[in-house]
């Protein structure tokens, strides 16, 4: 081969490189021309997001009852912003500058021009002085939001939940992608139920950006910005002056209430305390203070009407009756002979009394165990978890806030797994019988089961939510709850209905220190046996002969039933069937005396 | 001395297309640099050591060629002796530890490696034989090979990958140029471009592998050389061919992820990609014309990290658009084919090889570097010679082309 031949051979692979290469930027820079200058206009393009106003809660009176205000947030453009400046703004928003380090660093990967959140409820004066030295503070903006205001004098702490700024957690496994860093999202009751209602939808502004990163005015002329939706409005069944009735009622107290409108499952109240207060969760809370609520030994942010599982001692006894008569092992004229003990094998268990051969209505009013322990034995396991599972036991009822416990309903699995393969102790149903032993109920699932026997077998979800009302298009939606009607025949549910009617209006009823002239109600009072001092229960319904209000009360380590649950309960059913005039509490101590009987 | 006379001496060619070159790369770090926020004035620099450069290159090409032989073993050994040391004393930067700092400046003992390994190259092939065209030897070939393996060994320490491959692609064409058989030539080629084709056929389908092995073997068959010295390198070819695709399929997820953003950069956006991705934009962006000096978003609003050093080319493609990336690849070719037709017209042997080992490192940044840039290549960070920021390799290639224009004042013609 020769020199020159190998010359050309160089000299033609060189011609060749540089052919590939030009041919590549006729490629990028002829054809592509189009889709690249798109792309590189779009990468000069600052979005400023515009965060909708959340929708607005009102009660059922129509009084408002979750409520916006202004505040204001502070973001850095990472591209335009001088990190010399960082001390500057970290001293000014009383953070550390390790902070807006972490929140810009994670926000890489995400469009430059793109603000940043750097803190939240930024006080006024720090804005003013932002706004002052716009022109230097390059790069650092403020916009408003609306903030969360509870305007009225309770809490509802559980109802309302909170927001929080979404966590990296769930930024990654949010379907879609409308979340961003520093984006609100509700994180616990109806906020976060109804979060894609309440949030709206957000706004976009673009703006033009030069060479110099500095801002051109609106991209477009602002033809392709998005206008941002306001989020959509709940209207609630909570009655407000009710709710702050029977959260004064509870003030100190350790226990949950909870009432609904037995023909619709509406709540109108419920109390769950020790409780917690909203509007630090609002604004810009330390969170050494957020902390201490969290770590509160007293657990505020635990909800008692939901997640508290208690046996629910006497209140069971409906439970029981009902399940005796459609069981077929007693009837609605039988009698049961209560002596006041019961023996099974070489254990006897006591009653507070003796009380002769009684039918169901009377052993409901007097309370007797004896009747109800031997309809437990007689029962057996699989009967009581078939009856006990339509009342809705050992199952969520599905109230629209978040986290609810579905209680402990024993089975014959159940005490399979603990005692062994027909093991166990004949006399668990005996404990069953009255709401005692391994059996756990939430407050919210005695609620619903007391509104199915005050509407004869109709059950109906509890929730808070009766409308949700577009606040642009004014359009209204009336979410769907279920109802199911538990199908027993109607006697049943009416001589149980008599023995709680007994219970308070009876000459012997545990809890007739609660009877009332003016409105007649109906109930039954339980204990449930800790250790210390009892749980106290309480469930009812009024008025007798066309329910309008069904209520549960649980009072921690309170004592008897009828010691704190019955007066509590009278006094908050009173105050709502006389659209909240009365005060039985405050009018008329004497009253509510206690029996001190379970 | 005549004009005339004064030109057949001098390669004013190759000075103007050196001169361009230089005062672009000022203009484009001034560009690149405007919006950053290093204070640092690069344009200055690469301006003083430009002309620092033009001047040494001057110097370089009036020196006596025996001089220039002389020196090309001392200056080897003293480059490696660099080399050594900054693997001791050098200053970590990114996970590489390739430079000296010297007040505000650093130093790329790799830089200059690759002058005085050329040099050497060629000094060992012209050291005793006679004329320009003899053949090249088993013994020759190696001792090649170990000079080039040498610097390769201890940059490969610091590590820097994108260097050693310069160092790489100096050989064939040096073989080629020192009368190496275009068997042996090809016997090279072959298994660097079936392992290629073999990471490619994990994306476009296992049959590229298979078509390349083919046309490979036909290739090797039609040559006249012994049989058993075509089976050996077909088998090479094999084992190269599906060694690679063994080792690619045991690498470590992230190392796999790393290679397909080479051949599919929207694989990984936020990674070893999103350079790609934004300097095709920046390319693409530029149209015909270009958006105009110092009107390129892209460059201006920094989408591209560090593009004053190997990412210039950016800067080029968006402000000047396809017209100044054209004329920018033609001036590079001018340098690269003067340097060929140097050595091919050269008087001495020495000067012969050292023109082409030149032509070649040329060559590879400009390939390496640009196809880089339009995400034809994998981000292999070596610069644009001339252009992009960087003393060592500023210097280093206008020493190259002092050598490449002394090649001209001593050539074999008739004046």
């Amino acid at each position: 081969m020769s020199l020159e031949i190998r010359r050309n051979i160089l000299i033609g692979v060189t011609l060749s490189i540089a052919l590939v290469l030009i041919l590549r930027l006729i490629q990028l820079q002829l054809l592509g021309q189009e889709e690249y200058g798109m792309e590189s206009r779009r990468n000069s393009i600052k979005t400023v997001t515009i965060v909708p106003a959340r929708g607005l809660m009102y009660d059922r009176n129509g009084v408002i009852v979750v409520d916006n205000k202004p505040a204001y947030l502070v973001s850095i453009t990472p591209s335009q912003f001088d990190t010399l400046q960082k001390g500057e703004i970290a001293s000014l928003l009383e953070i550390d500058q390790q902070v807006i380090d972490s929140l810009l660093k994670s926000a890489k990967g995400t469009h430059r021009f793109n603000p940043v959140l750097i803190k939240r409820d930024v006080d006024f004066k720090v804005i003013s002085y932002i706004a002052e030295n716009q022109d230097r503070l390059n790069g650092v903006d403020f916009q408003v939001e609306a903030i969360r205001l509870y305007p009225n004098d309770f809490r509802a702490s559980h109802i309302f939940g909170y927001t929080k700024e979404i966590s990296p957690k769930m930024l990654e496994e949010q379907v879609g992608d409308y979340y961003k860093q520093g984006d609100l999202v509700g994180k616990k009751g109806l906020e976060k139920t109804y979060e894609e209602y309440l949030r709206g939808e957000k706004g976009y502004e673009l703006i033009s950006v030069d060479v110099k990163g500095r801002e051109m005015g609106a991209y477009n002329d602002g033809k392709d910005d998005i206008e941002p939706v306001n989020g959509s409005d709940l209207i609630l069944s909570l009655d407000g002056e009710l709710q702050s009735y029977a959260e004064k009622l509870m003030a100190g107290k350790r226990g949950a209430i909870i009432a609904v409108d037995p023909r619709n499952g509406e709540v109108l109240c419920m109390v769950s305390k020790p409780d917690f207060d909203l509007s630090l969760f609002a604004g810009s809370t330390s969170a050494a203070e957020l902390n201490a609520i969290v770590n509160d030994p007293a657990k505020p942010l635990f909800n008692r009407v939901t997640l508290t599982t208690y046996p629910p001692g006497s209140t069971w006894k409906m439970m029981m009756g009902l399940a005796g008569l459609a069981s077929g092992k007693i009837t609605t004229k039988s009698t049961i002979f209560c002596g006041g003990s019961f023996s099974l094998g070489s254990y006897t268990w006591q009653d507070h009394g003796s009380y002769g051969s009684i039918p169901l209505p009377k052993a409901l009013e007097v309370s007797s165990n004896v009747f109800f322990y031997k309809l437990g034995y007689n029962l057996g396991i699989d009967d009581f978890h078939k009856y006990c599972t339509m009342l809705g036991f050992g199952q969520k009822t599905g109230i629209d806030i978040s986290e609810e416990g579905q209680g402990r309903l024993p089975s014959r699995e159940y005490y399979n797994k603990i005692f062994g393969d027909g093991k166990w102790p004949g006399g668990v149903m005996v404990n069953l019988g009255i709401g005692q032993g391994e059996l756990g109920v939430t407050p919210v699932q005695m609620v619903a089961y007391t509104a199915a026997i005050a509407m004869n077998g109709l059950y109906c979800q509890p929730h808070f939510v009766a409308k949700i009302i577009n606040s642009n298009t004014g359009e209204v939606t009336i979410p769907e709850f279920y109802k199911r009607d538990i199908d027993f025949p109607d006697e049943y549910w009416e001589v149980v209905k008599k023995g709680m009617y007994l219970v308070v209006n009876g000459a012997s009823g545990t809890a007739r220190g609660i009877k009332n002239e003016d409105y007649i109600l109906a109930g039954k009072t339980g204990t449930a046996q800790t250790q210390g001092n009892n749980h106290s229960w309480f469930v009812g319904f009024a008025p007798f002969d066309d329910p309008k209000i069904a209520i549960c009360v649980l009072g921690e380590n309170a004592g008897w039933g009828s010691q704190f649950g019955a007066p509590v309960a009278a006094a908050i059913m009173i105050r709502y069937l006389s659209n909240n005039s009365v005060d039985m509490f405050n009018q008329n101590e004497s009253k509510i005396t206690p029996v001190i009987q379970d | 001395m005549s004009a005339s006379e004064f030109f057949k001496k001098f390669d004013l060619t190759l000075v103007l297309a050196t001169i361009s070159l230089i005062t672009l790369g000022v203009f484009a770090i001034f560009s690149a640099t405007s919006s950053s926020e290093f204070s640092e004035q690069f344009y200055e620099r690469h301006m003083i050591f430009g002309i620092a450069g033009v001047v040494m290159m001057l110097v370089i090409s009036y020196l006596p060629p025996k001089h220039l032989e002389k020196v090309s073993s001392v200056l080897y050994v003293l480059s490696l002796l660099l080399l050594v040391s900054v693997l001791i004393f050098g200053k970590k930067i990114s996970g590489q530890r390739s430079w000296f700092s010297f007040g505000g400046f650093g130093i790329q003992p790799a830089e200059f490696a690759k002058v005085a390994t050329v040099m050497i190259v060629a000094f060992f092939l012209s050291k005793d034989s006679e004329g320009r065209n003899s053949k090249l030897g088993l013994k020759d070939t190696l001792v090649i090979a170990g000079l080039v393996l040498l610097p390769v060994a201890l940059i490969a320490l610091q590590p820097d990958t994108g260097t050693n491959l310069v160092f790489l692609s100096i050989l064939i064409p040096v073989f080629l140029w020192a009368g190496m058989p275009a068997f042996f030539i090809v016997a090279l080629i072959a298994p660097v471009i079936v392992a290629i084709s073999a990471f490619l056929s994990d994306i476009v389908g296992n049959y590229l592998l298979y078509v390349v092995l083919a046309i490979t073997a036909i290739g090797i068959f039609l040559f006249k050389e012994k049989q058993y010295l075509k089976i050996g390198v077909i088998v090479l070819c094999l084992i190269a061919g599906f060694g690679s695709d063994y080792v690619y399929d045991h690498l470590e997820t992230y190392q796999q992820k790393r290679i397909m953003s080479v051949f599919d950069p929207t694989s990984d956006p936020r990674g070893s990609g999103y350079n790609v991705i934004q300097s095709k934009v920046a390319i693409g962006s530029g149209g015909l014309f270009g958006k105009g000096y110092m009107q390129g978003t892209q460059t201006q609003l920094n989408f591209i990290p560090a593009q004053w050093t190997d990412f210039i080319f950016c800067m080029v493609g968006e402000e000047f658009g396809f017209i100044g990336s054209v004329v920018l690849i033609i001036l590079y070719l001018v340098i690269v084919i003067k340097l060929i037709n140097n050595g091919y017209n050269a008087r001495s042997r020495f000067l012969s090889l050292a023109c082409i080992g030149f032509a070649s490192v040329f060559l590879f940044h400009l390939f390496i570097n640009i196809g880089m840039t339009v995400g034809i290549l994998p981000v292999i960070g070596i610069p644009l010679p001339l252009l992009s920021y960087g003393v060592s390799s500023l210097l280093s290639f206008t020493i190259m082309l002092g050598i490449g224009m002394n090649a001209y004042r001593n050539r074999n013609i008739v004046f």
